[in-house]
């Protein structure tokens, strides 16, 4: 699974909208598109512990990404079916269109991990995935071992790729670019918020997110190779040890799901954003007149 | 929730009424980061998507506001009429 990398995806779609569809998109509707997928699933990843007793999932991969299980909330295919009720429902691109894209970010990142996602649903329910870094969720270890190998592999460096993208789109982050580009996207939810919050507290809520995501990567990173004092093996080590090679870090257990040749699937992830973009731009232009019609009537607005 | 070309606002919602100085500004994101680094650390239960963007906004926006309550001066803006883009 990927981190903070998904709380900088948000940023990273919002300051690369296709031409036509600047100030257009709702930035709440990436940031819900791109968190949907992990607050359906992994609250039951690592599950909680009451009086001794754990409650959650017994194989936390097959729950998280697998199928049978939960790893359908990581399918283009339910993202699709959520756009399809926003729309539905409201009668807004804005929102669909920008759900679609968050989403379609999160689940393309995601197959990176070992166990990536069953991207092709219900065509297929075999995992695609590149085999990055090592999934390493699992019941003993749960949320902090899972940290520990995620910010001692590759996983850190798809994080700082990530961070990297936003802070070349720096503008993304200014008050201008809230004010011109995401305000306008949105103006009733902003307005409604502005009930309780001057421009300085909306502001900080719309860089929440990426204040989050930064503050996530320093402190994991940190206390997994300052604080932690894990034993390995039967050896202590002061840290967590740095492992950046393939499917790294060595020291957790290597666990796959049924899956595809690892060699097809960034070619296929490529070629779906890139379907994801083209189909967005060809619907964008033909939601307009019913967005316009729903808007006339809103009486008759589902 | 709508989608219009037009809808550039002239003055963003919630404008605030008194602007503070920037460097004041860069301290409070700063200090909130430090703060909740520091803290999250040691606490991971503070590592969470809703308490994260809300540390920011109650330390970036709550501290100022704060700071007008004791000076009693108004906390949340003005009820005038609502933002129209």
């Amino acid at each position: 699974m990927s981190w903070a990398a998904h709380q900088f995806e948000v940023y990273a779609v919002q300051a690369h909208l296709p031409k036509k569809m600047k100030a257009k998109i709702s930035w709440f509707a990436i940031f819900f598109g791109d968190f949907t997928p992990d607050f359906l699933a992994k609250f039951w990843v690592y599950g909680i512990t009451i009086n001794g007793v754990h409650y959650g999932a017994t194989k936390p991969y097959q729950w998280h990404r697998g199928w049978p299980g939960m790893g359908i909330s990581h399918t283009m295919f339910f993202g699709i079916l959520v756009c399809l009720g926003i729309w539905a429902w409201k009668h807004n691109r804005a929102w669909t269109i920008g759900y679609l894209f968050g989403f379609a970010a999160h689940v393309l990142t995601d197959v990176n991990d070992s166990i990536g996602t069953v991207l092709l649903f219900p065509f297929t329910t075999l995992n695609w995935s590149l085999h990055t870094w090592a999934y390493a969720a699992t019941v003993k270890g749960g949320k902090y071992l899972d940290a520990a190998a995620y910010y001692s592999s590759l996983g850190l460096m798809m994080d700082v790729f990530w961070l990297l993208v936003v802070l070349f789109s720096w503008r993304v982050l200014t008050r201008e670019f809230w004010r011109t580009n995401v305000v306008p996207a949105d103006p009733h939810v902003w307005s409604w918020l502005g009930q309780w919050l001057d421009e300085r507290g909306l502001l900080a809520l719309y860089r929440g997110v990426f204040f989050y995501g930064v503050c996530r990567l320093i402190s994991w990173t940190a206390w997994a190779h300052l604080v932690a004092r894990p034993v390995i093996n039967g050896v202590k080590h002061n840290g967590y040890p740095f492992d950046l090679s393939w499917t790294g870090p060595w020291w957790v257990t290597h666990v796959t799901l049924p899956q595809v040749s690892p060699w097809i699937v960034l070619p296929l992830a490529l070629a779906i954003l890139g379907l994801v973009y083209w189909v967005a731009g060809i619907l964008w232009e033909r939601m307009e007149r019913p967005q316009r019609s729903a808007i006339a009537s809103p009486n008759v607005r589902r | 929730m709508s989608d219009r070309p037009e809808a550039t606002p002239a003055s963003a919602p919630g404008d605030t009424p008194k602007p503070i100085p920037k460097w004041v500004d860069f301290l409070l994101y700063a200090t909130a980061a430090i703060s909740y680094i520091s803290l999250s650390i040691y606490n991971k239960w503070l590592l969470d998507w809703i308490v994260g963007p809300l540390w920011l906004v109650a330390w970036v926006w709550g501290l100022p506001a704060l700071w007008r309550l004791v000076r009693g001066r108004p906390v949340f803006p003005r009820r005038g009429p609502r933002f129209d883009p």
